[in-house]
């Protein structure tokens, strides 16, 4: 058919037919123009909004609204109608109706993954038991009524819709006639923990650490348990523990140091009875050996074994330091020279049995009258201890952390408190959530609550208690996941992990069916995983996501479950064989 | 002819006595193995790495006397006294040096005067607090011009202290630095200090031999080795930009065949000489040479002169090879110039990176087509220079600009398909309405619309927005992307 015979019966068409008419105005390339410069320009503003706000903002407002959604339809319908215009179909069609079916296919395939499909999180432990729930990134609210106890849970996210007083969120507490106002929104709530006087109640002390050097303070309320000491974590540098008995004092875990000489008789150190072991450092430095008390001897080539422990009995013997020709000089040793006219050796001798955690420093603290009597511990030996009123400052020996004890009540109780902090900078993620209230027909002016993410808040009206929940959703899976092990291996000589490998059990709850999976990075595990799942989708990806360098047996996977993918493959590569057809399987084009 | 001997006497006696003020000959210990940054490598690029860390510069000029990174590197480890006062490292911010109130015209520091200055200290102390609250928190320009200056002192320190120079296998994954009075060390460096070359020697025998001690799995393969210094030292890039600068020249001064035939054997040259360079990075390394900014630089100049040369033996037109030659000659020189810029180093990869045929694909299909386009960059430009000058552009130039952009396209859309497939497989998913998987596509799309207009010059406003947008996107994606490699990002994902 030539050009003009084509237009000929266009216009014929759109004469005689409605639908046809329809059909080329729907297949227009001025509908088409509009409809992609609106996404284009949704999409700069999409891209603009999530590196000035959040990822969040930008799929709510724009990639996941509905009016989206409706566009990508109506674009759908104008590249369906496209392929139509040209009816009837020629063979120099052939890469055109292609690629404008794979944009079709990939735009279903990209819908039926953001209905059906989820991503979320899941943090797996070694030692803990298997995990049955999926965090998936979609914010909730759950609310408990108080006339059936029975938990609603409703979609919210504060971030987003960020509730203000003169935009308030209202939501119906189901089978009451109560309601929730949430009227604020902050993202970096912070909890404040205060110690009050009470009636009944046990002794508590309110602890201050400020390091001036670092200018950082911290405030630690702590109130005794009568079963068991609390115990609260220091950065993770040292413990702090409040509890009703001082420890014994101890000595330091069995350490010693041992000045031995080659030519002279050995200087041993340490306030403790000595652990007996004998150490002789040979006249030319060269050997050492070790000698128990029972006479049982070993005997090192000294430059072997330097820094590094050796096992001996009970105990471990480490040589940290050796001087050839030793010499005292300012009240530090030093070496005159080479040659071994004096060596000497600082070996230390450690108990064995010590265990890491009595090696981390430690404040002990026990109610007095007004006030506390502590102990400072480290290496499993006490290095301070004394008495402490409100207002006295000690000096850890933490760095240049001191504590300050700010109060003290025979009867006291701890009170926390959820409230707005100050504006994060760019970058920084605080706790986020919203200011609420319960509202009773009779009653419109209760006491405001702000509920943080992650944590169950208790709202009153002075009658009527309900108890409301914010954070992501936690959807459950068919099957349940445990991990077995968990591996980070290293770059030779360093720190730096060259991969992340989490071997996983998953249990499917009906059948029982059991599979082992493997995540490597860039190598995802997947449950079922058979052909079929992997076929239709209808399959759950685990791939390594993040890792807690504190705790080697912890890791979370990014679960994914998209029952589109195919249909975006075949999309993609239609399109891209329809590109190739057009534009690479032709006759020469023009010149310009 | 007379002038001629007299002129190679007169290079014979200054290399001489050039040999004679160095004293030593350090080139047995070049090809010292040391494990040093999660890998085994010579101790001539241990050498190079730490001086170029600490100075900048890849030589360094002591009392007056230019030295190589392996002469100041070992004299740092063997005779460290003195070396406190030598100006040797690099405060490049000028003001930060203001702040600090070090004089703002030098540029190299003594390690006494910046560790005396209780100003630095303080800047320090504040970085490493800001550090220790948020590992990830973010430095301003001077708050990282500081922990720069802190990573260079304690780079300074490890070699003083011999700490760093992790030369022994001791049985495990780690070695360790040679213990004070090891007698290879104490040889080592009484050669050293009394420039007695055969105590050196012997010195460093003995050092091989202790480091033969261990079982061989934990030793450095002696034949990677000699090949990371044959790399290190030849220098293939640098050649390869001198040889197309002179195919380019000659291209242009000398016209007809002859000219012709010069610049094809000269860029064919070097052409070859960059696939070598490539081969023993890849050997080396052994990963695709696309991990980071200096790798990708080279590797585009590489693709543009491919290109090239594939279309001269097509068309035999010269206008592509003189395309490609400011272009591949642009970037090789900002390669082999700017080495604190575009780090030549050989780092691990983070692990998302690591071990994969996929990204490796994705990577170099579009890198590649960058360097398509960069020679639709060069070839444009030659019709815009004839269109400006008033003479006619032929349509076969035309012709010519319209078959690179046809390539370029072609690779960037099946790069970007690949990096779909890549995303795929290793963490499920490849569209998701993201701004990076949302411009790739855009980029497709404008360069498909545009590519029968191609004399406008739109030609690489493309790969600028494409830069731009995958760049910015979630950090979860900024991360994944490949530009990573840049970010040493400490999480994986």
């Amino acid at each position: 058919m030539t050009a003009v015979e084509r237009k000929r019966l266009v216009e014929a068409r759109k004469q005689s037919s409605t639908f046809w008419r329809v059909v080329h105005w729907l297949g227009s390339l001025q509908l088409a123009l509009v409809l992609l410069s609106t996404i284009a320009i949704a999409c700069a503003v999409a891209t603009i909004a999530e590196s000035e706000f959040s990822t969040k903002i930008a799929q709510v407002y724009i990639y996941k609204a509905p009016w989206f959604l409706v566009w990508l339809a109506v674009l759908c319908i104008n590249l369906f109608a496209v392929t139509m215009t040209r009816w009837p179909w020629e063979k120099k069609h052939a890469g055109f109706i292609v690629t404008h079916y794979g944009i079709i296919t990939l735009l279903i395939g990209a819908i039926i993954g953001i209905q059906t499909g989820f991503e979320g999180n899941v943090t797996l432990h070694k030692d803990k038991g298997p995990v049955r729930k999926i965090t998936v990134n979609r914010s909730i609210i759950q609310v408990e009524s108080p006339n059936d106890s029975a938990l609603y849970v409703m979609p919210f996210d504060a971030s987003t819709s960020r509730p203000s007083e003169k935009r308030p969120r209202v939501f119906e507490v189901p089978q009451t006639n109560l309601q929730i106002l949430a009227d604020g929104f902050s993202d970096n709530l912070i909890k404040e923990e205060k110690l009050v006087p009470s009636e009944s109640g046990s002794p508590g002390v309110m602890l201050r650490f400020t390091s001036p050097r670092m200018g950082q303070t911290l405030e630690m309320p702590m109130v005794l348990d009568a079963k068991e000491p609390q115990e609260r974590d220091f950065f993770g540098l040292a413990r702090v523990v409040f509890q009703s008995e001082l420890p014994p004092p101890k000595q330091a875990g069995g350490v010693e140091t041992q000045m031995v000489f080659g030519k002279f008789a050995p200087v041993v150190s340490g306030e403790f009875k000595a652990s007996g072991i004998r150490v002789v450092l040979g006249a030319d430095g060269k050997k050492i050996s070790i000698a128990a008390p029972d006479a049982a001897t070993v005997t090192y080539l000294r430059s072997e074994v330097m820094k590094s422990p050796i096992p001996f009995g009970e105990s471990l013997v480490t040589v940290d330091e050796y001087w050839p020709d030793f010499e005292m000089v300012g009240g530090r040793p030093t070496t005159k020279s080479d040659q071994p006219n004096n060596p000497a050796a600082l070996v230390r001798i450690q108990n064995a049995k010590a265990s890491e955690g009595d090696l981390k420093p430690a404040l002990f603290a026990v109610p007095s009258k007004d006030g506390i009597r502590y102990q400072f511990q480290r290496g499993g030996g006490t290095y301070a201890e004394g008495n402490a009123k409100v207002g006295d400052t000690i000096s850890t020996g933490w760095a240049d952390w001191q504590v300050e004890i700010l109060s003290f009540y025979p009867k006291a109780a701890m009170r926390s408190t959820m409230q707005p902090g100050p504006p994060l900078p760019k970058g920084e993620i605080g706790v986020p959530g919203f200011r609420a209230k319960l509202i009773s027909p009779e009653n419109n002016g209760s006491e405001t609550r702000w509920v943080a993410s992650g944590d169950i808040t208790s709202l009153t009206d002075g009658k009527n208690v309900v108890r409301i929940g914010y954070g992501l959703e936690l959807r459950p899976t068919p099957f349940a996941m445990r991990l077995l092990n968990f591996e980070v291996p290293r770059y030779e000589g360093t720190e730096t992990p060259s991969n992340f490998i989490a071997t996983i059990e998953f249990k499917e709850d009906g059948t029982g069916f059991t599979k082992t999976g493997t995540a490597r990075m860039n190598h995802p595990a997947s449950f079922p995983g058979t052909l079929f799942a992997n076929f239709t989708g209808i399959n759950y990806k685990f791939s390594q996501a993040e890792w807690n360098p504190r705790d080697l047996g912890e890791t979370t996977l990014q679960v994914l479950y998209d029952p589109g993918w195919l249909l975006k493959w075949v999309g993609s590569l239609a399109i891209c064989i329809g590109i190739t057809v057009m534009f690479y399987f032709k006759p020469k084009p023009k010149v310009l | 002819m007379r002038s001629l001997v007299r002129l190679f006497t007169f290079a014979a006696v200054f290399f001489f006595f050039c040999n004679a003020t160095r004293g030593l000959d350090l080139t047995g210990l070049d090809s010292v193995p040391i494990q040093e940054g999660g890998r085994k490598k010579p101790f001539l690029v241990f050498a190079d790495e730490a001086l170029l860390s600490l100075s900048g510069k890849s030589r360094f000029l002591k009392d007056g006397v230019k030295i190589s990174s392996t002469m100041a590197i070992a004299s740092l480890w063997l005779t460290p006294l003195g070396w406190e006062d030598q100006p040797l490292i690099l405060i490049a911010n000028k003001k930060f040096k203001d702040q600090m109130g070090f004089d703002p015209a030098k540029k190299l520091f003594s390690y006494r005067e910046l560790a005396g200055s209780e100003k630095l200290r303080t800047a320090l102390q504040d970085v490493s607090a800001i550090r220790s609250k948020n590992p990830k928190a973010t430095l301003d320009v001077l708050q990282r011009e500081a922990s720069t200056v802190g990573m260079r002192l304690a780079v300074f320190e490890g070699l003083v202290s011999t700490r760093s120079l992790t030369l022994l296998p001791t049985g495990a994954a780690a070695w360790s630095p040679l213990k004070p009075d090891d007698s290879a060390l104490v040889k080592l460096r009484e050669g050293f200090r009394t420039n007695n070359q055969a105590d050196f020697d012997a010195g460093l025998a003995e050092l091989r031999t202790e480091q033969a001690r261990e079982e061989s799995r934990f030793q450095a393969d002696a034949g990677k080795i000699s090949l990371e210094v044959f790399y290190q030292r030849l220098h293939p890039f640098r050649y390869a930009w001198i040889l197309y600068l002179a195919a380019g020249i000659g291209m242009l001064v000398v016209p007809g065949k002859p000219g012709y035939a010069w610049g094809w054997s000269l860029g064919l040259s070097g052409f070859l000489l960059q696939i070598a360079g490539f081969t023993l990075r890849t050997i080396i390394s052994g990963r695709a040479p696309v991990t980071n900014m200096y790798e990708s630089v080279v590797w585009v100049a590489f693709g543009t002169i491919f290109f090239a040369l594939i279309f001269e033996a097509i068309y035999r037109s010269r206008y592509f090879l003189l395309g490609a030659v400011p272009i591949a000659v642009t970037s090789l020189i900002l390669a082999d110039t700017q080495p604190v810029i575009l780090d030549r180093s050989i780092h691990p990869l983070v692990p998302v990176l690591a071990d994969n045929f996929w990204l490796t694909t994705h990577v170099l299909t579009i890198t590649l087509s960058y360097a398509a386009f960069a020679l639709a960059l060069g070839v444009g430009h030659i019709i815009l220079g004839k269109s400006i000058l008033g003479g006619k552009s032929s349509p076969a130039l035309h012709n010519y600009l319209y078959r690179t952009l046809q390539i370029g396209v072609l690779l960037l859309a099946i790069g970007t398909i690949l990096g779909g497939v890549w995303a795929n497989y290793s963490w499920g998913r490849f569209w998701d309405w993201d701004p990076k998987e949302t411009w790739c596509r855009q980029v497709g799309r404008i360069w498909h619309g545009r590519r029968r207009r191609v004399g406008l010059p739109i030609r690489d406003h493309g790969m600028v927005w494409r830069e731009l947008h995958s760049r910015r996107g979630t950090p979860q994606l900024r991360i994944r992307h490949w530009w990573a490699s840049r970010s040493r990002c400490f999480y994986p994902v």
